[in-house]
């Protein structure tokens, strides 16, 4: 059986500060919401480079 | 020879579904052209994600936890089944982001944006009572962590985290066909109102009876 790309077998890794917990996936994963958002609002359609403006 | 009889119930559901919805409306092959950007695919990214949801769901239905826990072709349908899952719930909070800042409810869409945020909403029972219907570790530990949160909110009399038959119930059956009810009516408006316009960098009088107006569909994007 082909092992798991991660190796899964410890505690989940937290991130703490103050009162903030959180797992370190999760936070990976908030993280990349915002990139992915933010690179979805900057970078240009290929069809609106091909003359598509009004 | 047939004969129209235009006080039967049959023809006014239809002239008022073709009425709200015309053929050219609900299959539209053009769109405005401030579609053109990334920020307006993440909603059929969601589509496309509940679509494999449904179908790797489907697989697991029919073949049993026996199935998805022991064989390879079942861990693969198992792990397509989660992953489709994870994509789904990024793909629609990226969607629900951009709609919000576009404050996607203007120009009488408001429906449009009730059914969307009601999608996200029940979805997260979905998810869910899949995870507590697994059938390993994970679900008993999930299940009986989330049962003190129900608990609190004093709806675990009629919503068990433990009794495995009615969230496999739910899961399987009653959310999902609720969260596909609630998208097919959400897409049916989006065709219906159009996809809202950005914001003007100025606000007049004529900016604002163009959001209010359906959107112009003579700039084509394919």
């Amino acid at each position: 059986m082909i092992a798991s790309v991660f190796n899964l077998n410890h505690p989940t890794h937290t991130v703490h500060w103050h009162f903030f917990s959180m797992s370190v996936a999760n936070v990976v994963v908030i993280i990349l919401l915002f990139v992915v958002f933010v690179a979805a609002l900057l970078i240009p359609f290929p069809s609106a480079r091909q003359g598509g403006s009004q | 020879m047939s004969v129209s009889n235009e006080t039967s119930w049959t023809a006014k559901v239809r002239e008022r579904a073709v009425g709200a919805l015309p053929p050219e409306k609900l299959l539209a092959d053009k769109q405005p052209v401030y579609v053109a950007s990334w920020i307006y695919v993440f909603g059929v990214l969601s589509l496309a994600s509940l679509i494999v949801i449904i179908g790797s769901g489907s697989i697991l239905a029919l073949k049993g936890p026996g199935w998805w826990h022991f064989t390879s072709v079942g861990h693969f349908f198992n792990s397509t089944h989660l992953w489709s899952v994870e994509l789904f719930f990024f793909f629609i909070v990226i969607h629900l982001w951009g709609k919000y800042w576009m404050a996607a409810w203007r120009g009488g869409r408001a429906r449009v944006w009730i059914t969307g945020a009601v999608t996200f909403l029940v979805a997260i029972p979905c998810a869910l009572t899949g995870y507590v219907s697994q059938q390993n570790f994970d679900a008993q530990w999930i299940s009986t962590q989330a049962k003190d949160a129900m608990n609190a909110a004093g709806i675990g009399a009629f919503f068990n985290l433990l009794n495995f038959g009615q969230m496999y119930s739910y899961h399987i059956l009653l959310l999902p066909a609720a969260v596909v009810a609630l998208v097919i009516a959400h897409v049916l408006l989006v065709r219906k109102h159009g996809v809202v316009p950005p914001f003007e960098v100025r606000q007049t009088s004529e900016t604002v009876e163009a959001e209010t107006a359906t959107p112009p569909v003579e700039e084509v994007h394919s």
